[in-house]
């Protein structure tokens, strides 16, 4: 990516103004990690986000609401009940990359290895845009496809917000790599609502090893109304994806890959299983 | 000569260049650049092989603010080899500046120099070539069909010593020997195998890439400062490639960042040199990641066929290695890596009747080069492994079975007099040897007794504990030369001047508490000056083990020849014999306790007082034989039966490398190749499509461990002492890579039954072998 101008604004009506005016020119930037991923050609001019009162995470009912510019830094070091974030944060890259990048730029542009997709998928996030006026879209909308496609016309994404996993609730993630700061292989996420011995609902997602996040919809079927048992879930998550088309890594299979995403599926669904009976009511 | 008393040796004194690379002070090549150099960049093949039909350099001469294109068209044709090693060079002189075929994607086809990288760039875009593709030779095996394209087919492609060099068949060298018959050995036995190893390619990852710079100094000479091992080999590669006569060369050698055998290569000299010569403006070339991994130099893969046979008790009685190597597109280094992998695995293990034969075949490859190990890396991996299996058909302890047969003071091994570099070896029996106590520590802090058979292991992660043993050399016996000179300041403190090349081994400390510990002063009152053509004597450089047990004799000789001097000196000013002083803590007593001088009153004496002189010397050393460092390494690791995700939980290395004159870097070598080796065990590979060009090229996808994925490491040093070493030493700095592969094959096996041949060892290959015993 080639900057070669820079703009500072400080109010976000300033700042969706400068990009309704520059057009296709214009790069809204926060973190600005991941320009190095994107191949230099046309001139851009950067917009800065980390003006705009975009950061700061606030507890709201039975959600989290998070600013799009929030460090995943800041993510990793918040600790309540019902928080989970941290736990995804935690195994994003190394910690100068936690420090730098943001929520929003990690899933405005999502890349094959980006980590919070999956998370936001599983926890049933919504996402708040603004344009010309504030719109809020599910998790599974905002990823249907590529979310750079929402931003073309200057939009910004604002806030996020994160359902607080509470009383009979329990969330899993799972990322397997090869080395500590590697890009994921499979990355599982996973919530499990519990009533009682059963399974009230199950959403699990998955990234990386597919081509995009996706939810696992034969998965959620094969749960929803059942008795939980740690035999269930992992059984779920392998007979369950078979649909799914997968990606070759790092010099291993396709058809390795799916297996290492269905068994770490399967871990995430135990682990959620676990703080779901945890936070039993 | 005393053992032990050591009073600056074997101490972690203060690493010489610490502080001003703590602070980041400018030391590196890149720091000295002018404000009026060029940059240069290089227009690299897209094809793996190609001819140029034809080249426009036109548009791209004529772009504003380009001063120099060259190509083969316009640089003299001269072939010559890459490899700085001693002349004439084992290795083939296949390689031009600039050639009209192209071997591999990365082959070097133009170069630009420019006034900023931006216009370099587009300058090498605008160059316009013409290429006919060839068809590639991807594998070992494309190369040694019959009717496989020649990868070498031009006349001047050729051997400039006299060993077999065969580039019509794609073969870049052989070697051989064979003691006893293995075959007629194996025929008998009752304890025998016959198995098939491969093992990958893999790049050095220097965090400093390959970087050079040039200038026409004011006497018109060409002054290249570079990152290299070798500065002597790069003045007389770079001459020999421009043509140009060696006297006008001088090569400066500033701090490096890191090497690992990558720049034993005189890889960007010839070309950076000649754009200066050219443009007579300083040029500054900085290869990127991406070329550092493509167009640099790599391990050489190899093919590798092990032969094992037990007597009934369970002796060995033979073993048997030949190793197919791919040496990529040149043969640099082909010749003496390929043999390595026998020379330095094979005298290891005492056995009646011994194999052994090297093959380095061409390929339309990235080119191998010397990487940390050098062949015995390749090889310890099969033999290692083997020695595991061999040992569970006995039905003996694999430690046991090692213990019983490897190699002890005193004896000695055919294979040493057998294969040296290019020529016969150089007969040796082993001086000191602490493999025994290596292995004794080693197993110790690993836990083997509790080590149990992977049958009876049960549950989704399951542990197992694997071993090998090691060796390597000290330096290239009868052909490593190094040298050193001392002078003494008027305060007492000395210059120490070496062609020896520290690469960030930290060497300069390593060879000034030689000098300290032999005149009788302390390190910090050394001031060394290394690695420049004009100012410091020769050096072959720093690669095969060599600089401490090579070059530190040197030092030790030149330290004693100074000693010498200075008790003549104080012998005068105190009207005493010689031999009635001595030195200790930089002074000069007399025995009787009637008085001292310090090292200053010495040196104020010789320099103004009466018979003045410089005391000085300057000393020479070849060694006669390569002491092998052994070791023994230990691994646990930590399977999942589920993907076959691997961890290693615990890394054990007990390395007797001699006196550790500084043991804190001694064992950071050890950690730093251990470290090196498990990465290239579990997750470095290179990646190619079908065309052969490299998939992987940052270290985004090719994965290096950091410190984040270091497991519980223990490191021993083992001490013995080398009689034949300066103050007992021996080498230390390439042995620790070769364990990581053999070590963590047999732990895989110990914890799941999965016998690995193939590396790297990854999540899916574990897990294919657990499927296959499932079924
Ligand atoms: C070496 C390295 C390794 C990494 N490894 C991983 C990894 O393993 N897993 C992982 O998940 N991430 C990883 N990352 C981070 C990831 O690749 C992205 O770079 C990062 O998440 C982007 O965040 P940012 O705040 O820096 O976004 P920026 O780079 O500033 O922006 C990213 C994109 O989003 C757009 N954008 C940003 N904010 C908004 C907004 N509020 N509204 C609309 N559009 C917006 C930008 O225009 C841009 O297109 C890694 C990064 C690096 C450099």
């Amino acid at each position: 990516m080639k900057i070669t101008d820079f703009k500072i604004p400080t109010r976000l009506d300033e700042a969706l103004a400068a990009l309704r005016d520059l057009g296709p020119a214009a790069l809204p930037v926060a973190g600005a990690t991941s320009l190095v991923f994107i191949p230099e050609d046309q001139p851009m001019t950067a917009v800065d986000l980390n003006r705009l009162g975009l950061d700061g995470i606030r507890r709201d009912g039975d959600a989290f609401r998070i600013g799009a510019a929030t460090r995943v830094a800041a993510l990793q070091k918040r600790h309540e009940p019902g928080w989970v974030l941290d736990r995804v944060a935690l195994t994003l890259s190394s910690q100068q990359i936690r420090n730098e990048s943001t929520l929003g730029g990690n899933i405005c542009r999502v890349f094959p290895w980006s980590d919070f997709p999956a998370a936001l998928l599983a926890l049933g996030a919504g996402l708040v845009i603004r344009g010309a006026q504030e719109k809020e879209m599910t998790a599974d909308e905002f990823f249907s496809s590529q979310p750079a496609r929402l931003f073309r016309g200057g939009d910004l994404l604002t806030h996020i917000r994160v359902p607080a996993v509470g009383a009979g609730a329990g969330f899993g993630y799972k990322k397997v790599r090869q080395t500590a700061t590697g890009f994921s292989l499979a990355t599982a996420a996973a919530c499990l609502q519990l009533d009682g011995g059963g399974i009230r609902s199950a959403r699990a997602a998955l990234s990386a090893a597919v081509p995009f996040p996706a939810r696992c919809a034969a998965v959620e079927a094969a749960l929803a109304g059942k008795k939980a048992s740690e035999g269930l879930l992992r059984e779920a998550a392998l007979n369950g994806l078979s649909g799914l088309k997968f990606k070759e890594a790092e010099g291993m299979s396709a058809e390795y890959i799916g297996r290492l995403a269905a068994v770490t599926l399967g871990d995430a669904l135990v682990e959620a299983w676990a703080q779901a009976k945890e936070q039993a009511s | 000569m005393a053992k032990k008393n050591f009073k600056v040796v074997n101490q972690p004194v203060k690493k010489l260049d610490a502080l001003p690379l703590a602070l980041g002070k400018p030391l590196f090549v890149a720091d000295f650049k002018p404000a009026d150099a060029l940059y240069a960049k290089l227009l690299w093949s897209p094809h793996a092989h190609a001819i140029i039909k034809s080249i426009d350099i036109s548009a791209a001469e004529k772009m504003p603010g380009v001063h120099c294109v060259l190509y083969h068209g316009n640089v003299p044709r001269i072939a010559h080899t890459t490899a700085g090693q001693g002349f004439p060079e084992p290795s083939p002189y296949d390689t031009f500046m600039f050639d009209r075929k192209v071997r591999y994607v990365g082959d070097r086809v133009a170069a630009v120099a420019a006034e900023t990288p931006e216009i370099a760039e587009a300058a090498v875009k605008a160059i316009k070539v013409e290429y006919e593709r060839l068809e590639p030779v991807l594998s070992i095996e494309a190369a040694l069909k019959e009717g496989s394209p020649v990868i070498h087919d031009e006349p001047e492609a050729r051997a400039v010593i006299p060993v077999p060099y065969e580039p019509k068949k794609n073969i870049a060298a052989r070697v051989g020997m064979d003691v006893g018959n293995v075959e007629q050995a194996m025929a008998g036995a009752p304890y025998k195998l016959d198995n098939s190893y491969y093992i990958h390619m893999a790049q050095h990852c220097p965090i400093e890439p390959h970087v050079t710079m040039a200038h026409v100094n004011a006497e018109g000479r060409l002054v290249i400062r570079t990152s290299t091992q070798v500065p002597f080999h790069a003045r007389r590669i770079a001459a020999q490639t421009m043509d140009i006569p060696v006297q006008q060369v001088r090569v400066i050698k500033p701090r490096i960042g890191g090497g690992f055998g990558a720049k034993q290569e005189v890889l960007l000299e010839d070309v950076v040199g000649m754009l200066a010569w050219r443009s007579r403006r300083p040029v500054l070339l900085m290869y990127t990641r991406e070329e550092e991994f493509v167009s640099s130099r790599t391990r050489h893969p190899e093919r590798i066929r092990v032969r094992l046979a037990a007597d009934p008790e369970g002796t060995l009685t033979a073993v048997g290695l030949d190793c197919i190597s791919n040496t990529g597109a040149y043969g640099a280094h082909a010749l003496t890596v390929v043999c390595n992998s026998g020379s330095k695995v094979l005298p290891l293990y005492r056995a009646p009747n011994v194999h052994f034969t090297g093959t380095a075949v061409y390929t339309n490859l990235p080119v191998g080069g010397a990487y940390r190990g050098y062949g015995a890396t390749q090889a310890a991996f099969a033999v290692e492994s083997a020695v595991d299996e061999l040992a569970e058909q006995i039905g003996v302890d694999p430690l046991v079975l090692r213990s019983n047969h490897h190699i002890r003071s005193g004896e000695t091994s055919p294979v040493f007099a057998a294969l040296g570099e290019g020529k016969a070896g150089v007969e040796q029996a082993i001086g000191s040897c602490g493999l025994d106590k290596c292995i004794r520590l080693g197993a110790k802090a690993i836990g083997w007794k509790k080590r149990g058979d992977w049958r009876k292991k049960k549950g989704r992660y399951r542990r197992g504990i694997g071993m090998c043993c090691l060796m390597q050399g000290s330096s290239i016996p009868e052909i490593d030369m190094g040298a050193a000179s001392l002078k003494m300041n008027e305060d007492g403190s000395f210059n120490l001047l070496m062609g020896a090349t520290d690469l960030g081994t930290g060497s300069d400390t390593v060879l000034a508490q030689i000098a300290a510990e032999a005149i009788g002063t302390t390190s910090d009152k050394i001031l060394v000056y290394s690695s420049d053509t004009d100012m410091t004597p020769f050096d072959v450089g720093a690669y095969a083990s060599s600089t401490t047990y090579l070059t530190g004799n040197a030092v030790l000789d030149a330290g004693l020849k100074i000693k010498k001097q200075i008790l003549g000196v104080a012998a005068e000013m105190m009207e005493k014999k010689p031999a009635d002083l001595e030195i200790r803590d930089a002074q000069v007593f007399a025995r009787d306790g009637s008085g001292s001088v310090t090292f200053q009153d010495v040196a104020l004496h010789s320099l103004y007082a009466a018979n003045q002189f410089q005391i000085a010397a300057i000393s020479s050393h070849i060694s006669h034989k390569s002491p092998p460092p052994f070791a023994a390494h230990f691994a646990e690791v930590e399977v999942d039966t589920e993907t076959g995700l691997i961890r290693v939980v615990k890394y054990v290395a007990a390395t007797d490398c001699g006196t550790a004159i500084h043991p804190k870097l001694a064992e950071g070598q050890v950690e730093g190749a251990v470290m090196n080796g498990i990465c290239y065990a579990l997750t470095e590979q290179y990646l190619f499509n079908s065309a052969g060009r490299m998939l992987n090229d940052s270290f985004l996808h090719y994965k290096i461990y950091s410190m984040r994925d270091k497991p519980e490491m223990v490191t021993i040093l083992v001490p013995t002492y080398e009689k034949t070493g300066p103050f007992g030493a021996k080498s230390v700095s390439e042995i620790g890579i070769n364990g990581p592969c053999p070590a963590i094959a047999n732990a895989i096996y110990n914890a799941v039954g999965v016998r690995l041949r193939e590396a790297p060892f990854t999540p899916e290959k574990i897990w294919r072998g657990l499927q296959q015993h499932n079924a």
